[in-house]
């Protein structure tokens, strides 16, 4: 319990204020316009004034989205701390990691993690003729290969899921559940891009995008922006709002053990294949927050594509190896049940803001103001992602 | 100027032994010097012991099929007529896995654990490509 990472920044910094953008699924704006709107947006939700932001954490960056040099210049900031990652959805706990960092070692006062994506504007850039990705030595992170025709991240989950169909004799049926579930989700919660309920049967005569995946197993390819402030837990006490303390975090996993979309051991890639169980080292979120996975009221995670809701819960330990399809079954994961999850729709139904929507829907969680939504009395939400980030988050 | 319009292997330092091999129809994978171990894909140093010293190293060419998918949406137009089709790994008898084909077993006959053994495909006069079929 004395780890050097527990004593330094457990809730030592804080989300002030998050905003987001009009959601679409055309293209009715720039990257940056929207990026515009959802950092605005934060600022009047956090009483905060554009001139206490002196620092940018970007996830999305050009042509997906804004790079932190344009933006910073667009909205006038005089910045003394920037980070941008590589564009992938796969570095919101990261990001917002940075952030946390950075307003910690005094580097940075207030860090506006921004992320505006336009998807619907960069088709091709997705698993088509424009996505270089692939043609990396030796291959793509979603094991792209367009030699072969494996060109998309959508493969990737269905690789994995494939197996573990094989491996534990789950059904694309039981898997339905998750994008059932965000759907009901998403049902509550006006900004949600799909508002029509979603069946068991439409989801299994919905056509397949990469067999074993249908299509309400694939997010929604959208356009959207959000913005996240962090500060200290001292400054956001200040505030307009309650603050959502930044509690406890773990960063991405990577190695040979390690494909992004499937758990250790499972044996795609260059993945070894053995039983998975999580150590203390992958659980360090819970230690560093103080918390244990029991204290936790709902658990968001990066769902892209339905399988990797599967693969967090055994990452994290809520259920074993294997057990996950059957687990979600009986509204387990949703609003009301035992964990809830991605209780704004998620990917899957809100909108793909990359992810950063879900962060947006905890702070809103942990504030008490998600109506028809909320989870009663939520006091501890956790983002995790099957690639094994996380960040614990406490009101 | 064929009229093979897919994407073909970007050829690299590391890779270019791997790829010089299938054009002779021997599929050779890094063997390290040092620790024995095999390795794909290609490259400097063996991951387990850091040695630099390998040799490119044939192998049997015989595996099993560890997972597949089974490609419906058109992401890439020069794979559009062959829509619905698979793609599959093969973990090799040496441990290593490959991204490939099956050449001659239809989708709905493909499963987690087919032997398969390697063939290889002249798709340009310059570039084979190796691919599977089941194993005879």
């Amino acid at each position: 319990m004395t780890d050097a990472a527990t004593r330094t920044i457990r809730d030592r910094t804080a989300i002030a204020g998050v905003g987001v953008s009009r959601f679409s699924l055309r293209a009715e704006s720039s990257p940056m316009e929207l990026a515009v709107q959802a950092f605005k947006a934060a600022l009047a939700d956090a009483g905060l004034d554009r001139d206490a932001v002196d620092g940018v954490a970007i996830n999305i960056g050009w042509p997906l989205g804004v790079d932190y040099d344009r933006f910073a210049e667009v909205v006038g900031l005089r910045l003394r701390f920037a980070d941008q990652t590589w564009t992938h959805g796969r570095f919101v706990g990261p990001s917002l990691q940075h952030a946390a960092m950075a307003v910690a070692s005094g580097l940075a006062t207030c860090v506006a993690c921004v992320c505006a994506v336009s998807f619907t504007q960069q088709r091709g850039l997705l698993g088509g003729p424009g996505d270089f990705e692939g043609t990396r030595e030796e291959g793509g992170t979603h094991e792209e290969n367009p030699v072969y025709g494996l060109t998309a991240p959508a493969a990737g989950a269905a690789l994995s899921f494939r197996r573990y169909m094989a491996l534990y004799g789950a059904t694309s049926a039981q898997l339905a559940a998750v994008p059932i579930t965000f759907r009901r989700h998403a049902l509550l919660n006006p900004q949600a891009l799909m508002q029509k309920p979603l069946t068991l049967e439409a989801h299994q005569r919905s056509r397949w995008i990469v067999e074993p995946l249908h299509l309400y197993d694939c997010c929604v390819v959208s356009d959207g922006a959000a913005c996240v402030l962090v500060t200290t837990a001292e400054r956001a006490r200040d505030g307009a709002r309650p603050p959502v303390l930044l509690a406890g975090m773990q960063g991405m996993r990577a190695g040979r053990d390690e494909f992004l979309f499937g758990l250790p051991g499972l044996g795609i890639g260059k993945q070894r294949r053995f039983r998975y169980t999580p150590t203390d080292d992958e659980l360090l979120v819970y230690r560093m927050a103080g918390v244990t996975r029991q204290d936790v009221d709902g658990l968001y995670t990066y769902d892209a594509f339905s399988p990797l809701v599967l693969f967090v819960l055994e990452r994290f330990g809520f259920c074993g190896l294997g057990e996950a399809a059957a687990w979600v079954q009986d509204g387990r994961i949703g609003l009301g049940g035992a964990l809830p999850m991605n209780t704004s729709g998620g990917l899957l139904s809100e909108a793909h803001v990359s992810g950063w929507n879900s962060i947006v829907e905890i702070v809103r969680q942990l504030r008490g103001e998600c109506g028809t939504r909320q989870v009663e009395g939520a006091r501890v939400m956790q983002w995790a992602t099957a690639w094994g980030d996380s960040l614990v988050f406490r009101r | 100027m064929s009229g093979y319009g897919k994407p073909l292997p970007r050829i690299t330092p590391d890779n270019q032994d791997f790829w010089e091999a299938v054009r002779r129809h021997e599929l050779r994978l890094q063997r390290c010097q040092e620790c024995g171990r095999f390795r794909y894909p290609p490259s400097p140093v063996c991951p387990d012991c850091l040695s630099e010293r390998f040799a490119w190293t044939q192998v049997t060419g015989r595996g099993t099929v560890t997972t597949w998918v089974v490609v419906h949406k058109p992401y890439f137009p020069s794979f559009a007529d062959e829509i619905p089709y698979h793609v599959v790994q093969v973990e090799l008898e040496e441990g290593p896995r490959l991204t490939a084909n099956l050449v001659d077993v239809p989708n709905e006959k493909i499963r987690v654990g087919l032997p398969v053994e390697v063939v290889f495909d002249d798709v340009t006069p310059e570039v084979t490509l190796p691919r599977f079929r089941r194993a005879r």
